[in-house]
């Protein structure tokens, strides 16, 4: 779906934002994109996505050459969240839908009202201008603005930003479903828990270059120590003990009472992202 | 592509609307025509008062419009003011005495009134000024010059208002993924600015010229409404992409409203003479467009090339800047 060799990029003469980028995305794949602030995460996807001409190395789309021109059959397939959900603050949701949507072939579109319902908006403010709707809420509106057009691929820059905790747990199962559909989802975040739970692979940028690509599983095992703290308690004492996988094949090798927890050491994915590029996200 | 050319047009108006720019524009022709019909069209400079001081009474029968004066220093103090005309027969040779108010083409004027009161050449204040009457050619005038401000300056802010509007939302963003040309983004606006100024140059201009003598002048006078349109739109609208707030936007509007506007007004309707007023771009589209109203068109090629090129470059820089934003960080 989206392969990129040897992708450089810069601002101006002395400002390179992009290294030297090589990574491939699956058709059907969710592909995460992970890097803290100006790390050229923003630039990359303005690259794929058509909006930032003048890059070096190649990137295909669609199994067609990016420099070839963007044609608008290829921006009839692809959908963008921005990472700020620009919309038309003086129309209501469904008139900026329709607005959007109004550039797609007709075959192609989803219905708006659908698509809102499927978010979880707010039948009230249907008709209502944007202007009166929460962070959100223009969220949800902006989602439904990036699936409208049915597209092929998808871009999601943070797409849990500005939602609360089930706003999000919802937003990842919409892009879940769409995965179901065989959509490919490129996602652009710095939030670990959407990459963790969502992708089937993520690729860690820092200054410009991929420092690792892999799937969120293989980076931690591959970084595990394989130890296991275990909480239990013994004879009437709670206490906690760390053990190596490997011992546990044979079941808990020590004498306990009640086992309160047990926790595996496997580190998380911002303690592999912070290892591979010795920055954190923020 | 026209599909999307569309659905421009119709959100575009669907701003226009909800940023009262029809409304304002409906207030400007109520404010313009109300000014013209009830002061302008029945203005009429004061004619030059013509003193006389002619001791030995060579002049026996003097015009209704001279006041006979008794001394040389009785005239002096009545030509103090810079606009009377004194003529002074107590010589030989008689002798046209006035004080100059500054402006070569006023003082010619107020020298030919005194010549002519001297001969006796006198009917009383002109009625026809060319093929114009002195109210229709009152009513050319100002129309011209409303229109002309109009276009330049409302028009232009009209257009970045809106834009701006549509910049702070972010919008404009969006656009750079539709499958849509992204020329046909600045086109839509440009249409349906060029056809409100086109209506609004219809109105007023049917309004204070009348519907017979607008007619004879609204082919001319709306080829010259639409250049102007053209241009200060793509100005406009160059200038609220490119412009990062509407203080920048305020601070270059009011430089383009007093220094490059001014001139061109000045020169046009004052009697004020500068000899590089002709290199100043404005000027010529002003006098292009009163040349329409007194139905005298600018027919030399060499402007229509330089609108088209003007137009033509402004659009592809427009372009370029509208690049430029949709790439922008958020």
């Amino acid at each position: 779906m989206i392969e990129a060799r040897n992708l450089t990029f810069s601002y101006g003469k002395e400002k390179q934002a992009l290294h030297g980028l090589d990574f491939s995305v699956e058709d059907g794949e969710i592909f995460g994109f992970l890097g803290p602030n100006g790390s050229g995460k923003s630039t990359t996807q303005k690259i794929l996505t058509g909006i930032l001409k003048g890059y070096g190395g190649r990137v295909s789309l669609f199994g067609e050459d990016m420099q070839s021109g963007h044609t608008q059959a290829f921006f009839q397939k692809i959908g963008v969240l921005f990472e700020f959900p620009y919309l038309y603050t003086n129309l209501s949701a469904l008139d900026n839908l329709h607005y959007f949507a109004s550039f797609y072939p007709r075959e192609q579109r989803r219905d708006a009202e659908e698509l809102l319902d499927e978010l979880e908006f707010k039948k009230d403010f249907l008709n209502k201008p944007v202007s009166s709707y929460s962070k959100g809420m223009r969220q949800r509106v902006s989602m439904a603005r990036a699936l409208i057009s049915n597209p092929r691929l998808l871009f999601l820059d943070e797409p849990t930003s500005g939602l609360d905790p089930s706003g999000a747990v919802l937003f990842r199962k919409i892009i879940e479903k769409e995965r179901e559909k065989g959509t490919t989802v490129f996602l652009t975040t710095h939030n670990m828990l959407d990459a963790d739970l969502l992708c089937d692979r993520v690729a860690f940028i820092s200054n410009g270059t991929i420092a690792v690509l892999d799937t969120p599983r293989n980076l931690k095992e591959k970084n595990s120590n394989h130890s296991i703290v275990i909480d239990y308690l013994y004879q009437g004492r709670r206490e906690e003990q760390t053990i190596e996988a490997p011992d546990m094949k044979a079941g808990i090798p020590f004498a306990y009472d009640e086992l309160i927890s047990v926790h595996s050491q496997e580190p998380t994915l911002e303690d592999m992202f912070i290892q591979y590029t010795g920055r954190g996200l923020s | 592509m026209w599909r999307g050319f569309s659905h421009l047009l119709k959100k575009d108006f669907r701003m226009m609307i909800s940023g009262k720019f029809f409304l304002l524009a409906l207030l400007s022709l109520c404010l313009y025509s109300g000014y013209i019909n009830f002061v302008y069209a029945k203005l009429d400079q004061k004619i030059f008062p013509v003193c006389l001081y002619d001791p030995q009474g060579r002049l026996p029968d003097v015009s209704e419009y001279v006041t006979k004066l008794d001394s040389r220093e009785a005239l002096k103090a009545a030509c103090a003011d810079q606009y009377s005309v004194g003529i002074d027969l107590s010589h030989a040779e008689p002798e046209i005495y006035m004080l100059s108010c500054g402006m070569e083409t006023t003082d010619h004027y107020r020298m030919a009134w005194g010549e002519a009161i001297l001969h006796g050449n006198v009917d009383g204040q002109a009625e026809r000024i060319g093929a114009n009457t002195r109210e229709m050619k009152n009513r050319r005038e100002i129309t011209a010059e409303f229109l002309f401000f109009e276009l330049t300056a409302v028009g232009f802010l009209g257009l970045a208002s809106m834009l701006f509007k549509e910049k702070q939302m972010g919008v404009i963003r969006v656009h750079g993924i539709l499958p849509v040309c992204r020329g046909v983004f600045i086109l839509s606006k440009l249409l349906l600015l060029l056809c409100s100024d086109l209506v609004f140059t219809i109105l007023l201009t049917v309004i204070n010229l009348g519907v017979s003598e607008a007619v004879e002048a609204l082919v001319g006078v709306l080829l010259q409404a639409g250049i102007l349109s053209l241009i200060m739109a793509l100005v406009g609208f160059l200038c609220a992409v490119r412009l990062p707030d509407f203080k920048q936007f305020s601070l270059f509007y009011l430089i383009l409203a007093v220094f490059v506007t001014t001139p061109v007004f000045l020169a046009g309707q004052t009697g004020m003479k500068w000899n590089w007023i002709v290199y100043h771009p404005m000027y010529h589209l002003f006098e292009a467009m009163k040349g329409a109203f007194f139905l005298t068109p600018m027919t030399k090629a060499p402007y229509y090339l330089a609108c088209a090129g003007t137009i033509i470059l402004l659009f592809l820089l427009s372009y370029q800047t509208l690049n430029r934003e949709m790439a922008k960080e958020g």
